[in-house]
């Protein structure tokens, strides 16, 4: 089987914001829509403290709870992990959006653009109505990785076949691959670092993995 | 997604060099003739240490490029009024008409001569941002060639608030015009203030990861928590202004707690001038007759010239010296006999004596232990006697770094940390050398692409030094420019960067106050400015802006209105990043960490056609020169070079025909095939068509050459450390020619060449000052400092709204910074108003309360207080440059200031309104 | 700062939690009322009326209101369809028990609303992005407020005898259990720390105070009635007021709580990250850390 996760390897990232601004172009979300963002989270008292930067984003959970609310079914889940939103199907009742632990879903009521007035012709180029009044979020990139898989290319390695989160990446903290692949990339980047999940105790199972420290010896 | 039917899509490759730390590589992807995205050169990702792969900034392209608030057309201001509360009447006018103007006034000046009475160019132009306009601005370098003398003493921060003082230190002594730590080979890093995290390019960032990875230790020191300390294995949270003491004390450890012999005594005692000997008059004791400085030769048990062959130096130690002579100033030569001498070394422990950790733990706010402690990890980590291949070359390996940032390397105190971060490196002899310390680039000396290569021998045994004189028959009396930098700052140099890297808030200062020794210098007849805006990026920004109200014709290469082109006479659009064509060098080692293993060129072809009437600045600078006269010269200029390649080499010549007005794709079609043609040796030529397809063009570059030290054994040459006797003859000429002028304004900036740096009590210096402007310190208790964040750390990104929309995620975006234990002192929470005031003014903004912040300190990121810049002067965000004086009496010997002052801090209703000061 | 107030049900979502709780405890109410012979069938209506008004709020709110029977695709898990469901069949029933009388139908309308009163309460315990309604107290708050606050309406639209106050009062003293049960889970829960500082601000004391007033005025008509005390100047009119009085605030502090819980007071989970990431050797700096 193939199931599609996320890495991010916190001693890596910078807070930079790049894969915000990759995701939000690439995938032309609307002014205050961010499918990808990095928290800046503070911890300690001074002169003891931590900074940490922590991309979050749609975890693709196994147990969607996003899923399991959907009243439409809109929300739905591939074989490969992917957790998807059908925005044919979605009445916009922002359900989701509650259900979700990880505060990764978002609704716009209406267009807007990053001026105000009226669209770039960056933004009439990519604007999509079907996203007007329903649930987005990130979806792993899943038209490039379809894409990128129909003609042999490896989600993760290939650039082509990658979220563009990823791609963006500049300090190498995000990493993207089948987890279910007992030798691939993803699986030997977990066997040999010490990671944890975020909210585990929800029972979301979700396929974000967050790098702290080496394995132990 | 939406599908329309048919979709032409084309990836267009480009560069972005917005900021200093690139430049780095990226495609452009266009739909149906429009840009959507910025992806990176993936094709890159083996000759780019960033894997290809440009940061959040160049993500910001697109909007920049379908900004609605562009100005599309040429310009001309129809009020003659000039004024922050002056509507400039800006209406359109042609290109011709626009050009035309200019021209008629350029040829005026040429036939009336390029000088004015004052001996000044009557031409004087402003770019920003550490030379990366650039990359941006086409052939105009050709036409600023063609000209001839021109002013660019008016600065607009680079120069000054950057890490100005380390240019010219670092450049000196060893090359470093910029410096960096060899991120790939080191183990433990000592950084005050660097912010590689935020403002180390992408290159840098990625290093620094994989050197996370593998367990390499970075201390950061800086008075609050930034992405790099926050990213560092210990943050020190040093007192502003105080890291002089700190470095003083690191090396004092090294020299007095813990054995001489665990230094690195061979390199000390061959690659610098430690064992030359000093004589009671400060100067070295040298030959009589050769007059080569002398080291006392432990073989033969006598002083001998520093270069005899076969010679043992000692490295420390007390002589006396029965026959020689020293130098001084204006060329002295006073004769010595039996004289106490002591090594430079020798000196120089001395000198640092009492500058114990426990002494800096005071002034410092650290704790001795922990000055100790990174002493001690420092050397243990140092790998002495230790070797590595490089690319099959055996060089020494010395895996430990030291780096400074802003506001430590500018300033007073900078000259003591630069000197004392280089001696760290020096005293383990990891200066130049595989895991050590590091330059990246020269710009004060040439050539700019090979540092390397700028390298010549010069007297004394060091590299030689472009000094401008201070002789007395040959020191500039009278300023050449209106920052007067060949003037006041010797060691700046006079070639074609000197005159931005000068004190150039001077210019901005003596245009209303000049001292009355000189002649009033008048403002320049055109002020031509391209990617800066000084009226927001400076120091008293209220100051500059009245300031530039008061120049005669400013033309301005305008992307929108902005607080500088508000007072401009005519705008004209240059056509921007994703719509213009240009040829740029990447590679090698450049700025700020870009060490590749090869160099070469890159193209920025236009993905989409110039928005509105905006014109490549190449057809811009072609327009300029052929109506004003100037086509052949400027066609010689480009054919020698001045687009980036010269046109004719051996065995190849793509030169232009010097009298005709070539087009845009001409030019660059003739630079891409010299460039590959001098790159290859000849071997492969590539044109403009061929560079719009595969975008780069490299030849491996030696990664022995990102190090300085083979070079200088190479010639038998040593770094002038630790001892600056040229630095203290310098000073007192500079002196007395100043003092023969009747000048004594520069009195303070004298105190700094001296030669081994002392602790003066520098942050007293930001007290004063308040006292200066009539106010009362106990008034202004709190530090204030700047720090950035990537998404702003250049390239005017204030109008851009993707920018602030990402930046939102930072805690610190457009907000006050301040220690929670302050805050609740003052009943502030975070997303209070808050307002930070100095005797000149006061800014207001949003509080961000956190932990990771000194008590003493508040941080204002970025530079912002816009009133004109659409988006941007809505946003509503604190400027620390509002509250910043311009001040002689805080300019150190190299011109530079720095981007801190005292403060007061308290709450307040609401902000500002719109137009208070 | 990682937790925020959501943004997307506003008061129009509150509207479908008021609508709701109040209509459905009037129905159950007026249920109670026809088994025994009270006037019930303009309570019924009424309840009706509050049900259908909450669920057009919300058909008002969603962005695609025209795909709006889309809502019932997903029974299988989901709580907003089963209500859905629910609905459809309370509302058609309810209106042939207003127009029949028939009592019968009245109980079944009842069971019908009790069941949709339960299936929002459990709409917001599945909301996991937001700690305030996941909690576990939140279900038999839901239950208890909707009766109380309809048991009180009733005590305007139906009867205001001794039996209906006892029932009023029954039912606010379960609500203010709930509440306090509600509230100590809260303050156990380190994630709703921002959901409590609204509970404790004046628009949340001021709804606390009206419910304890409601609760008050409640017992002073029951007690005025049943221990047949006559109060200097309170006449029967009087004591009539007192228990409308009642009955009002009663579901007006219902309605003040539910709208903060809904509109101001749902913050979204922080990210939390049990462990700060290595930067570098020489020591780690590796510690447990959890955010407020």
């Amino acid at each position: 089987m193939t199931r599609y996760v996320m890495v991010a390897d916190l001693r890596r990232c910078v807070g930079c914001q790049t894969c915000t601004a990759a995701c939000k172009e690439g995938n032309a979300t609307p002014p205050g829509v961010q499918w990808r963002r990095v928290l800046d989270l503070e911890a300690g008292t001074y002169p003891d403290v931590n900074r940490v930067f922590v991309p979050v984003g749609c975890q693709h959970c196994a147990n969607p709870p996003c899923m399991e609310v959907c009243p439409s079914t809109a929300t739905g889940q591939r074989a490969d992990g992917i957790v998807t939103i059908d925005y044919d199907l979605c009445i916009g009742c922002s359900y989701c959006i509650m259900a979700c632990p990880y505060d990764a879903r978002s609704l716009v009521d209406r267009t807007e653009y990053a001026f105000g007035e009226a669209a770039t012709a960056a933004e009439a180029a990519r604007a999509d109505r079907r996203t007007i009044g329903v649930a987005t979020k990130c979806t792993f990139c899943a038209g490039r990785i379809d894409a990128g898989t129909a003609r042999g290319l490896v989600p993760g390695q290939d650039p082509e076949a990658t979220p563009l989160c990823v791609n963006s990446c500049i300090s190498g903290a995000l990493s993207f691959g089948d987890i279910e692949d007992p030798t691939g990339p993803i699986a030997t980047l977990l066997a040999e670092n010490q990671w944890f999940r975020m909210h585990e105790s929800e029972g979301t199972e979700p396929g974000f993995y967050y790098i702290w420290d080496k394995g132990k010896l | 997604m939406s599908t329309p039917a048919a979709r032409e899509i084309r990836n267009v490759p480009s560069y972005c060099y917005n900021c200093v730390a690139g430049p780095d590589l990226m495609t452009v992807r266009v739909e149906n003739g429009v840009a959507t995205r910025i992806e990176p050169c993936h094709a890159a990702a083996t000759i780019h240490p960033g894997l290809g792969r440009v940061c959040v900034k160049a993500f910001g392209l697109v909007q920049k490029t379908y900004n609605p608030h562009r100005v599309l057309a040429p310009m001309k201001r129809t009020n003659p009024r000039k004024g922050r509360d002056e509507d400039p009447g800006f209406v359109a006018i042609s290109w011709d008409e626009a050009l035309d103007t200019i021209a008629a006034r350029l040829r005026d000046i040429r036939a009336r001569g390029l000088l004015d009475d004052a001996g000044l160019p009557r031409v004087a132009a402003t770019f920003g941002h550490g030379g990366t306009p650039q990359s941006y601005m086409g052939t105009f370098p050709a036409f600023l060639s063609a000209w001839g003398a021109i002013d660019y003493s008016f600065g607009s921060g680079q120069g000054v608030k950057c890490v100005h003082s380390e240019h010219l230190y670092g450049e000196f002594w060893h090359r470093g015009f910029t410096v960096a730590a060899d991120t790939v080979h080191t183990r433990y890093i000592i950084s005050c203030g660097t912010n590689v995290e935020v403002s180390g390019g992408v290159c840098a960032v990625r290093r620094h990861a994989d050197a996370r990875i593998r367990g390499v230790k970075r201390v950061q020191v800086e008075p609050h928590l930034s992405p790099t300390g926050a990213c560092s294995a210990e943050w020190v949270p040093i007192k502003p202004k105080t890291d002089p003491a700190f470095l003083l004390a690191l090396v004092h450890a090294l020299l007095f707690e813990h054995e001489r012999r665990a230094l690195d005594l061979p390199f000390l005692r061959e690659r610098t001038a430690s064992p030359y000997l000093i004589g009671p008059d400060g100067y070295y004791l040298r030959d009589p007759t050769s007059f080569k400085p002398l080291l006392w030769d432990e073989a033969t048990g006598a002083p001998v010239p520093f270069d005899t062959p076969g010679a043992r130096p000692a490295l420390e130690g007390r002589f006396t010296i029965a026959e020689a002579v020293t130098r001084g100033p204006d060329d002295e030569v006073r004769p010595q006999h039996n004289v106490a001498a002591r090594t430079a070394f020798t000196a120089m422990a001395d000198a640092v004596q009492g500058y114990t950790p426990d002494w800096a733990g005071g002034i410092c706010d650290i704790p001795a232990e922990t000055i100790r402690r990174i002493a001690a990890e420092f050397l243990e980590n140092a790998c002495i006697g230790e070797t590595i291949e490089i690319d099959g070359e055996t060089l020494p390996f010395r895996p430990v770094a030291v780096t400074l940032g802003k506001t430590v390397n500018n300033g007073w105190g900078a000259y003591e940390c630069c000197w004392a971060r280089t001696m760290l490196a020096t005293l383990v002899g990891a200066l130049e050398v595989p895991g050590g310390t590091l330059g990246t680039t020269v710009r004060l000396n040439r050539p700019h692409e090979n540092r390397l290569k700028s390298v010549q021998p010069g007297e004394d045994g060091f590299m030689v030094a472009h000094f401008n004189s201070t002789g007395r028959k040959d020191w500039l009396a009278v300023p050449s420019g209106r920052n007067a930098h060949r003037t006041l700052v010797p060691i700046v140099g006079n070639s074609p960067w000197a005159q931005a890297l000068g004190p150039t808030h001077l210019a901005w200062m003596f245009s209303s106050d000049a001292p009355k020794e000189w002649p009033a210098p008048p403002l320049p007849e055109i002020w031509f400015a391209f990617r800066t805006n000084p009226a927001i990026s400076f120091w008293d920004t209220a100051e500059i802006g009245r300031a530039m109200a008061r120049m005669p014709f400013i033309v301005a290469f305008a992307y929108t209105f902005d607080e500088t082109n508000h007072m401009a006479d005519i705008l004209l659009p240059d056509a921007t990043d994703l719509e213009s064509t240009q040829l740029i060098r990447v590679g090698g080692t450049k700025f700020v960490e870009q060490h590749w293993a090869h160099h070469g060129v890159a193209l920025r072809a236009p993905a989409v056609a110039p928005q509105g009437e905006a014109r490549d600045f190449t057809w811009i600078s072609t327009e300029l020169a052929r109506r004003a006269g100037l086509l052949e010269r400027y066609n010689a200029a480009l054919n020698r070079g001045a687009a980036g390649a010269a046109l004719k080499g051996e065995g190849y010549d793509f030169s232009l025909a010097p009298e005709q007005a070539h087009d845009v794709d001409t030019i660059w079609n003739a630079v891409c095939q010299a460039a590959t043609a001098e790159l290859s040796h000849g071997a492969e030529v590539h044109d403009l068509d061929w560079f719009k397809r595969n975008g780069h063009y490299v030849v491996p570059f030696k990664r022995e050459d990102w190090y300085l030290y083979p070079t200088m054994v190479r010639l038998g040459l040593r770094f002038e450390l630790p001892y600056q006797e040229r630095l203290l003859r310098v000073g007192v000429e500079l002196g007395r020619r100043l003092h023969e002028q009747g000048i004594h304004w520069w009195d303070h900036q004298l105190d700094e060449y001296v030669a081994i740096p002392q602790w003066h009590d520098v942050p007293e210096r930001w007290v004063q000052s308040i006292r200066d402007m009539g106010g009362d310190p106990d008034d202004y208790p709190l530090w204030g400092i700047t720090t950035k964040v990537m998404p702003y750390t250049t390239g005017n990104n204030a109008g851009i709204p993707l920018m602030h929309e990402v930046s939102a995620n930072l805690r610190n975006h457009g907000a006050v910074v301040i220690n929670a234990t302050t805050a609740a002192s003052l009943g502030i929470a975070t997303g209070d108003w808050v307002e930070v005031r100095s005797p000149i003014g006061a800014t207001r903004g949003r509080a961000a309360v956190v932990q990771g912040c000194r008590p003493d300190t508040v941080v204002i990121p970025g530079q912002f207080e816009h009133w004109k810049t659409p988006f941007a002067k809505d946003l509503a965000f604190p400027s620390l440059n509002t509250v910043v004086p311009l001040s002689l009496a805080l300019t150190d010997a190299t011109g530079s200031g720095a981007d801190v002052v005292r403060v007061a801090l308290r709450k307040v209703a609401a902000p500002a309104e719109a137009g208070a000061a | 700062m990682a937790s925020r107030r959501q943004r997307y049900w506003d008061l129009r979502a509150a509207g479908n939690f008021i609508g709701g709780g109040t209509g459905a405890g009037l129905i159950i109410t007026a249920a109670l009322a026809a088994a025994m012979g009270a006037p019930f069938r303009l309570a019924l209506a009424l309840g009706l009326g509050f049900v259908a008004a909450g669920l057009s709020l919300v058909w008002l709110e969603i962005g695609k209101p025209w795909r709006a029977l889309n809502v019932f695709f997903h029974p299988r898990t989901s709580w907003m369809t089963r209500e859905g469901i629910v609905a459809g069949g309370l509302v058609p029933l309810g209106l042939f028990a207003v127009a029949t009388g028939s009592t019968a139908a009245a109980i079944v309308v009842a069971l019908l609303a009790a069941g949709f009163l339960f299936c929002q309460a459990r709409i917001l315990r599945a909301a996991r992005g937001i700690p305030a309604w996941r909690q576990a107290e939140i279900v038999p708050l839901i239950l208890a407020t909707g009766l109380a606050e309809g048991s009180g309406v009733y005590l305007i639209a139906g009867a205001h005898s001794l039996r209906w106050l006892a029932f009023a009062l029954l039912a606010g003293l379960l609500r203010e259990a709930a509440w306090l049960a509600y509230r100590a889970g809260l303050a156990g829960t380190a994630a709703a720390a921002r959901s409590l500082a609204v509970f404790d601000a004046a628009p949340a004391r001021l709804a606390r105070g009206a419910q304890l007033a409601g609760l008050g005025l409640i017992a002073l008509a029951l007690a005025t009635g049943a221990l047949g005390v006559t109060f200097p100047g309170v006449t029967p009119w009087g004591a009539a007021v007192l228990a409308w009085a009642g009955g009002a605030l009663a579901a007006l502090a219902g309605w003040g709580v539910k709208a903060l819980l809904i509109a101001r007071a749902a913050f979204t989970r922080t990210a939390a990250i049990p462990m700060v990431p290595t930067r570098g050797g020489g020591g780690s700096r590796a510690r447990q850390t959890s955010q407020p």
